[in-house]
């Protein structure tokens, strides 16, 4: 059971450092990216090729995940700068299969949907398997720690309410002489970069990446997760990645005891729940559960 | 409305299954531990049209093995997670299954990625892993021995049916293939095979995407390479799609595919005008094995699709090699799983007369209904039979067994 | 593609294609037009339609005709209850909230049907027929017919829209809520009838994609990206935009399995939708703002 508790603890942590790079694009900034696993995906890849095949020390394997999510977030950035959200989700939506596809395809570099095994990870091997779940369980979450420091600083520094003049009314901030898509840029180069760094613990920590792990159900959860916990707060991204793998995971226990269902009808039931939970959570909570302090949104 | 009968047939026995699952354990075992297995078969996702008999199959193996007294006295219950044929969704449920439920084998992974994604969590908590999926690298894996795969690997697979293609006078093939682990491997196994016949070639060879719903131009190249054969390497939904274009299209020459790709749910949904000629190909155990046409009974009378039957196998070897260790654990069924399964042992194709003779002390090779079951060294069957089929108004017609 | 022939049939597989990705794309566009937000759960509706139109046609012997108009009547009542249960209440945060509640309840629907029905796959009672051959390009009968079916239902919206006061009060609202309120139209009636519309065209459309192929709790999943690519070329909320836009990408991905690769055909349909959107903003047929 410990041993269950600290890998879902992981799993919480990796998802909590990627619903806090989504909340720099979208909460922040309030550009609606729904391809975030197509970022996720790039990192694991970036730091799995490096460090298993270029045999680079996984520090390094990771910082280069972040450089190159964020520079895939950077030319994603200055070809959505000008849509209207509602047609940017759907733009990163597509991003996001793209990646998966071209992961699937190209054998010579990702290895196809083979997918990569044997990804190296931190003592792994010459510690005990639980050993190894919380030596990985202090490093996701200190990560997760830096980064929820950095992101709940930075938004609250000039920066941060830069971009939350862009999110409320970008003409403003245009006329107000903000360089708008100068700080577009930025924001998604950065939140694209911690989704970049959560894809290569991701992938050190399960040894294994492939291209079915980078389908849109992530995207889907993660958003949910961000939603439900407070779009725009960085302690409600945590606490809705917390929530989530709560939903789930408790979902496996609340199945199993529903008697006279067939297995197929208990699987169909647990998405059910995690699905109706959600929807309930926004009916009752539309704010999330840690609204934005600094400032209510404005209800268009 | 015959069509209907059958999948609310289908259905109650799914029903069924799943109560008995609920009912088996307790009675007749007194205060005996339960031995616990996992199974994490698909249940939604890509997978799904597969997961839920894989699962009954293997629940059916263990009521009947409770039914037979269970593993020395102690009874055998079944926890079931469903893996969304998704790695991650796959990695959360295995650890819930071995670190909570605490099971000593894991069973009826389908998704080679599934597979690969849980393989590390078997060997490091040093359990059994019993899997259905094709990718040739999973048993390439540094498992320690703790894998154990039911599918032929892809080469053996793809070489196998290609000289039975030849043997049936196919000449210029054109291969389909879904994107999978195993789509270039078969290329090359193909490429190989048809150069070294006269006038033989690989006239054609696609990589499609697998969950798109029309295939139409795809087909069209097909009809403009001029091929007498085309091989449909891909799964139940597209291959129901390709069958149909084939067949509006005027398609008139061999129509060859694995046979997980088309079975009794094919016959369903396409009348049989445009099934009829199709041929299909498995691993297979001896014509006059009991498995296969036992579980065929347990199904209903239906067409087994080749995972339930590899599942059915799954349950089946850990059973009897945890009561051959006399010992539930995860390394001593690892260990005599060979033992159960090959050598100068009674020839069993069932969990009850398995037991029974173990019990008594007796040596067993179990023959299971996917074939005879000899593993090699990486966990891979050897020496397996494979069945070749062909559809004829809406049944299978054995062609031959080599 | 050596000749002509290989080009027209290519062009003829994507208006196959197209016309299938079309109805779900108006569906979308005219919940979007009036209701200013995208509604993701128009593939569980597709998936919701085709199940309904497979138990009309097979459990109830029902022609395909008729169970077309059930798939269409069904999913538009799920569509309409669905919105008024769970979506609406959450109209006052934002037309976000609103997107981001329809993903859970593609999820929602998926799964309710998976509980009813299983993943077996299922055929509906139609003969397979051959196609037809012109000059070496082949049709397909049944094809044909469904680009029929399509045409008719979207011609059935347009017809609706341009001549019934139902259709222009549902134009003066797309066009400017406010303006239309004014002028004494219901607002919230005309949100029903545009939901109950489009989650039924959504319907129509999966059902349509069934008869192609055949039908489990992910069939509407499995054309969604390219519907919604097909909406987001034409511009969002423009119906005609729509239906010009699944044409665009039902051509675009028949082409990309010819030129590219088969694997690549929903690259293809991505990389449409940043080429008109690189040159225009707003899609095809989209307003400005």
């Amino acid at each position: 059971m410990e041993a269950y508790l600290a890998a879902m603890l992981v799993f919480a942590g990796i998802y909590a450092l990627m619903a806090l790079g989504l909340n720099v694009i979208w909460g922040l900034t309030g550009m609606v990216n729904l391809g975030l696993v197509g970022f996720f995906a790039v990192g694991a890849y970036a730091s799995a090729l490096l460090t298993k095949y270029w045999l680079w020390p996984m520090p390094l394997g990771w910082a280069a995940a972040g450089l190159a999510a964020a520079l895939a977030g950077a030319v994603m950035a200055v070809i959505v700068a000008r849509l209207r959200g509602d047609y940017l989700a759907i733009v990163t939506l597509g991003f996001a299969e793209v990646v998966r596809l071209v992961a699937a395809n190209e054998v010579w570099l990702t290895n196809g949907t083979d997918g990569i095994s044997g990804i190296p990870g931190p003592w792994r091997g010459a510690v005990s398997p639980q050993e190894f779940n919380l030596i990985f369980l202090g490093l996701v979450w200190t990560a997760v720690l830096v980064a929820f420091v950095l992101l709940a600083r930075l938004s609250h520094a000039p920066f941060g309410r830069v971009l939350r003049a862009v999110r409320e009314d970008e003409e403003v901030a245009a006329v107000a002489g903000k360089p708008v898509l100068w700080f577009k840029v930025r924001a998604f180069c950065l939140g694209a970069a911690v989704l970049g760094v959560a894809g290569a613990l991701y992938a050190h920590y399960n040894a294994y990446i492939a291209p079915e792990g980078f389908a849109p159900l992530l995207t889907i959860y993660i958003v949910l997760a961000l939603t439900a916990g407070g779009v725009g707060a960085m302690r409600g991204a945590v606490l809705g990645a917390l929530l989530l793998l709560l939903l789930l995971e408790g979902t496996r226990f609340v199945a199993q005891e529903i008697p006279g269902v067939t297995p197929v009808q208990k699987a169909a039931l647990r998405e059910a729940i995690i699905a109706v939970s959600l929807i309930l959570l926004l009916r009752f909570r539309p704010q999330g559960l840690i609204p934005e302090r600094t400032r209510t949104r404005a209800t268009p | 409305m015959t069509r209907f009968r059958i999948t609310r047939r289908a259905a109650l026995l799914g029903a069924t299954g799943a109560v008995t699952t609920f009912a088996i354990g307790g009675r007749a075992f007194g205060q005996a531990a339960p031995v616990v297995f996992g199974a994490l078969p698909p249940l939604s996702g890509a997978g799904g049209p597969y997961g839920p008999a894989m699962l009954r199959a293997i629940q059916g193996v263990v009521e009947e093995a409770n039914a037979a007294g269970g593993i020395r006295g102690r009874p055998i219950r079944v926890v079931a997670e469903d893996d969304q044929t998704n790695p991650d969704a796959g990695v959360r449920g295995a650890r819930k299954l071995i670190d909570v439920d605490r099971v000593t084998a894991l069973m009826g992974t389908w998704a080679s990625a599934v597979t690969t994604a849980v393989a590390p969590l078997c060997w490091e908590n040093r359990i059994p892993l019993f899997t259905v999926s094709g990718a040739d690298s999973i048993t390439l894996l540094p498992h320690q021995g703790f894998i154990f795969r039911t599918q032929p690997n892809s080469r053996l697979q793809i070489a196998t049916g290609a000289d039975f293609l030849i043997r049936q006078g196919a000449r210029r093939i054109f291969h389909l293939a879904a994107q999978s682990p195993f789509a270039q491997s078969s290329q090359e196994v193909l490429t190989e095979k048809f150069r070294a016949v006269q006038g033989g070639a690989v006239a054609g060879y696609i990589v499609y995407e697998r969950d798109k719903t029309a295939f139409r131009s795809e087909v069209d190249q097909v009809l403009r390479a001029r091929v007498d054969t085309v091989f449909l390497n891909g799964y139940l939904p597209d291959v129901t799609i390709l069958l149909r274009e084939l067949f509006r299209a005027g398609f008139e020459g061999r129509r060859f595919t694995p046979a997980y790709a088309v079975n009794q749910t094919t016959f369903q949904t396409l009348p049989n005008e445009v099934t009829n000629g199709v041929m299909t190909w498995q691993p297979s155990p001896d014509v006059n094995s009991g498995a296969f046409r036992r579980l065929q009974t347990r199904f209903g009378n239906v067409e087994v699709d080749p995972y339930s039957a590899q599942t059915h196998d799954h349950a089946t070897l850990a059973i009897l090699a945890a009561a051959q260790a006399g010992d539930a654990s995860g390394v001593a069924i690892r260990d005599h799983v060979r033992r159960i399964a090959s050598g100068s042992g009674e020839v069993v194709d069932n969990v009850t007369d398995g037991l029974r003779l173990i019990n008594a002390g007796r040596a067993v090779n179990f023959d299971g209904a996917s074939g005879p079951l000899d593993f090699d060294e990486r966990g891979d069957i050897q020496g397996t039979k494979f069945r070749y089929e062909r559809a004829e108004n809406g049944r299978f017609v054995l062609m031959e067994i080599t | 593609m050596e000749d002509w022939r290989d080009l027209a049939q290519v062009l003829v597989n994507g208006l196959m294609t197209g016309s299938i990705l079309m109805l779900p794309a108006i569906g979308f566009s005219c919940i979007f037009a009036v209701l200013r937000y995208p509604n993701f759960a128009v593939a569980g509706f597709a998936t919701v339609g085709a199940f309904a139109g497979w138990v009309a046609n097979v459990q109830w012997g029902m022609p395909v005709g008729l169970a077309l108009l059930a798939a269409f009547l069904v999913a538009g009542a799920v569509g309409l209850a669905a919105e008024e249960a769970a979506l609406k209440p959450l109209r006052p945060a934002g037309p976000l909230t609103v997107a981001i509640a329809s993903v859970a309840l593609t999820l929602l629907l998926e799964n309710a049907v998976r509980f009813v029905f299983a993943n077996d796959l299922r055929g509906y009672d139609l003969p397979v027929l051959r196609d037809w051959r012109f000059e070496g390009i082949r049709i397909n009968p049944q094809q044909a017919m469904n680009v029929g079916y399509a045409a008719l239902a979207a011609g059935a919206l347009f017809a609706l829209l341009a001549f019934t006061r139902l259709g222009r009060a549902m134009r003066a609202v797309a066009d400017n809520p406010q303006l239309a309120d004014i002028k004494g139209v219901d607002p919230d009636r005309i949100a029903r009838v545009a939901v109950f519309l489009g989650a039924g065209l959504a319907g129509f459309g999966g059902m349509l994609v069934g008869l192609d192929t055949s039908i489990d709790p992910l069939t509407g999943f499995r054309v969604i990206l390219s519907v919604f690519a097909a909406a987001v070329v034409g511009g969002l909320g423009s119906i005609p935009g729509a239906a010009l836009g699944a044409l665009v990408v039902g051509v675009g991905e028949e082409l990309a399995s010819v030129l590219l690769s088969p694997a690549y055909r929903t690259v293809t349909a991505f990389l449409a939708i940043l080429l008109v959107l690189t040159v225009r903003p707003e899609g095809l047929l989209g307003r400005r703002g």
